[in-house]
């Protein structure tokens, strides 16, 4: 039998009887405004989480080295240390290092392409490295040379001036000379300060900055110096599988090796990378527990309000099935109901979507929101409702005709 | 029309097992107007249920204009009681939130007509029972005798060839019933079988036949004189 669907009919019915609708309807915009930019806010986040340091973060750590006492010197005890840990077995490379990327601390300067206090820089973060940089941290140099070992040289404390001669990254090339190919930029000066040149002798491929929050995150610069300091960090690279075993082996080498001095923070990359995005996961988690939460209140909402109205109206429905209504018809019945009241409060979801998003952008700097969460969040929350309603409208088919003629 | 052999119904629970029914046995014809009647629980309303196809029954045999509805699927059921059965409820059963052309609106909408068809059809039954300038109005606007007629409306708009009113005046003074019982006459004299069960003997002295009812089984078998309706118009 070919049915009619009440569309008309359920319309007018819901605005006689409108307060139960209405606030099912609010809290399906309300849970598609928060949903949506919930979901939006998570991708974005995970998207972050997801950036490559660039270094080989599965198998490094680092550990803190702090010499004291008078005889302490620390540029033969660094290259002492340093070939010690470099002829260990399952280490592929080791140096000393004055940051560690993603780490929250380290090391920026600014950069010009030309000399002068009136020119246009760009930031970047600072490593110091020496040869083996390129393979303990696990860069491509895709452009220009690898420092050579007369380029390295032992910076003292507090000693002003910088090598003639730098590594940069990819970005960081294309930031400073954004008019020629960044292959290009090997050979290029630049300049630190208002007029300390330096030249680039090579490009590699990804470095990021120790701070992950930073708008120039993938500008870094790798500078051919070992640092003169009691307290030194050292960023070992290990075989895959080697690198938990190394911590503990390479903390008492080191120790044993020279016994006036702290082996401290001996810290993989990869736990300073959930140290570093803590609050990106945090705040994942507590989004996605309330959109889960939220959703569910929905859809419970919709099952009480449907499975209210089918307790209300069972004489009703009986009559409906008396007078011919199949239970497939009632079951439609129910559900197009549901359409109704969702797409209300969805298509008014979609207005308060916007508008959050748009205040989102305002008070806290977001991007906006690309376009297809909308489809998406409709859709999801259209077929929540359908699936909320579907169990109590069963309930309702399942209504004997009989009850039709019952009095009471 | 209608033909019920042995018909049996049993009502069982855990603990009691109820005979609503007994060897029922009852032939109805084209046309005509049977009055039920009988004590409270003698089985009317069980025997109105199986005849509109709303309950099913334990035994026996029925035969609804030819057809065996023994082993009708619930949808077939659905379909037709739609297209061969009018209900009028006792307590009217009109739909509340919606208006009276909606409500005649129902059972159309099942049956798969037109728009314009099901406007049409609307339009005509509530100009049948007087209450065509008043379809945009709720069934609570209404007294209980005009919500009668709009069930009445409802259960003629599409044209069944049988009518099954459960207690039709109940829940109506008697003025209103007379109204509501000269109507139900004048849809029989066009030709539409009707099955009326009543507690009132002077409704049911008022049909054609009447069967009365008792512990579940046809005790008498009459046919009547229907009496004129000296206040029906």
């Amino acid at each position: 039998m070919k049915t009619n669907l009440e569309f008309g009919p359920i319309c007018r019915a819901l605005l006689r009887n409108k307060v139960g609708a209405v606030l099912i309807a609010l809290q399906i915009a309300l849970t598609m405004t928060i949903v949506v930019n919930a979901i939006f806010i998570i991708v974005e986040r995970q998207g972050l989480m997801q950036r490559e340091s660039g270094i080989d973060e599965a198998n490094s750590f680092y550990l803190t080295s702090t010499g004291f006492g008078k005889d302490f010197e620390p540029k033969r005890i660094i290259d002492q240390d340093l070939d010690v840990i470099r002829n260990t077995p399952g280490v592929v490379d080791a140096i000393q290092i004055n940051a560690i990327p993603i780490s929250g601390g380290g090391w920026s300067m600014s950069l010009t392409t030309e000399p002068g206090d009136d020119q246009d820089d760009v930031s970047t973060a600072v490593y110091f490295v020496d040869t083996h940089g390129i393979d303990a941290l696990d860069l491509e140099v895709v452009a220009g040379d690898n420092f050579a070992s007369t380029d390295i040289r032992w910076r003292e404390r507090n000693q002003p001036d910088w090598p003639d001669k730098a590594m940069i990254t990819k970005a960081l090339a294309e930031k400073l000379f954004p008019d020629i190919p960044w292959q290009s930029v090997v050979g290029k000066t630049v300049y630190i300060g208002e007029d300390e040149p330096v030249i680039v002798t090579g490009i590699v491929d990804k470095l990021q900055a120790p701070w992950i929050g930073w708008s120039e995150l993938e500008n870094a610069m790798l500078s051919p110096e070992k640092m003169v300091t009691e307290s030194t960090r050292y960023f070992i690279r290990t075989e895959p599988g080697q690198r938990d075993r190394l911590m503990a082996e390479l903390e008492n080498t080191l120790a044993n090796a020279y016994g006036n001095r702290l082996i401290r923070n001996v810290t993989t990359v990869t736990q300073t990378r959930e140290q570093s995005y803590r609050q990106h996961s945090a705040m994942i988690k507590i989004l996605s527990t309330v959109m889960v939460l939220l959703t569910l209140i929905t859809a419970m909402g919709i099952v009480g309000l449907t499975s209210f109205n089918v307790n209300r109206r069972r004489k009703q429905i009986g009559t409906r099935r008396a007078l011919g209504a199949s239970k497939q018809a009632i079951v439609r019945y129910f559900m197009l109901e549901n359409v109704i009241i969702s797409t209300t409060g969805i298509l008014l979801g979609v207005a308060m979507t916007i508008g959050l998003n748009m205040l989102l952008i305002e008070w806290f700097a977001m991007t906006a929101l690309d376009w297809y969460y909308i489809p998406a969040g409709m859709a999801v929350l259209f077929v929540v409702g359908q699936l909320a309603v579907l169990g109590p409208a069963l309930k309702a088919a399942a209504t004997p005709p009989a009850i039709a003629t019952r009095t009471v | 029309m209608l033909s019920m052999n042995n018909i049996n119904k049993v009502f069982r629970t855990d603990l009691v097992e109820t005979t609503a029914l007994r060897d029922f046995n009852l032939t109805i014809d084209e046309g005509d107007f049977v009055s039920v009647t009988g004590p409270s629980g003698s089985g009317k309303t069980t025997f109105l249920n199986i005849a509109g196809l709303l309950e099913t029954y334990t035994s026996g045999q029925y035969l609804l204009d030819g057809t065996d509805v023994s082993n009708l699927s619930d949808r077939q059921r659905s379909q037709l009681r739609n297209e061969k059965i009018g209900f009028i409820f006792q307590s009217f059963n009109l739909i509340p939130d919606l208006n009276l052309y909606d409500n005649v609106d129902v059972p159309l909408r099942y049956r798969g007509f037109s728009k314009q068809e099901r406007h049409k059809r609307i339009t005509q039954s509530l100009e049948r029972v007087g209450l065509a300038n008043r379809m945009k109005h709720l069934p609570a606007q209404l007294s209980g005798g005009q919500q009668q007629r709009v069930a009445i409306a409802r259960a003629l708009a599409g044209e069944p060839r049988f009518l099954l009113a459960d207690e039709p005046t109940g829940n109506l003074d008697s003025q209103m019933a007379k109204s509501v019982m000269a109507l139900l006459q004048e849809i029989n004299q066009q030709g539409t079988t009707i099955v009326m069960v009543t507690h009132d003997p002077e409704l049911a002295m008022q049909t054609g036949k009447n069967v009365f009812v008792r512990d579940g089984q046809i005790s008498k078998h009459e046919t009547l004189v229907p009496m004129a309706l000296a206040s029906n118009q």
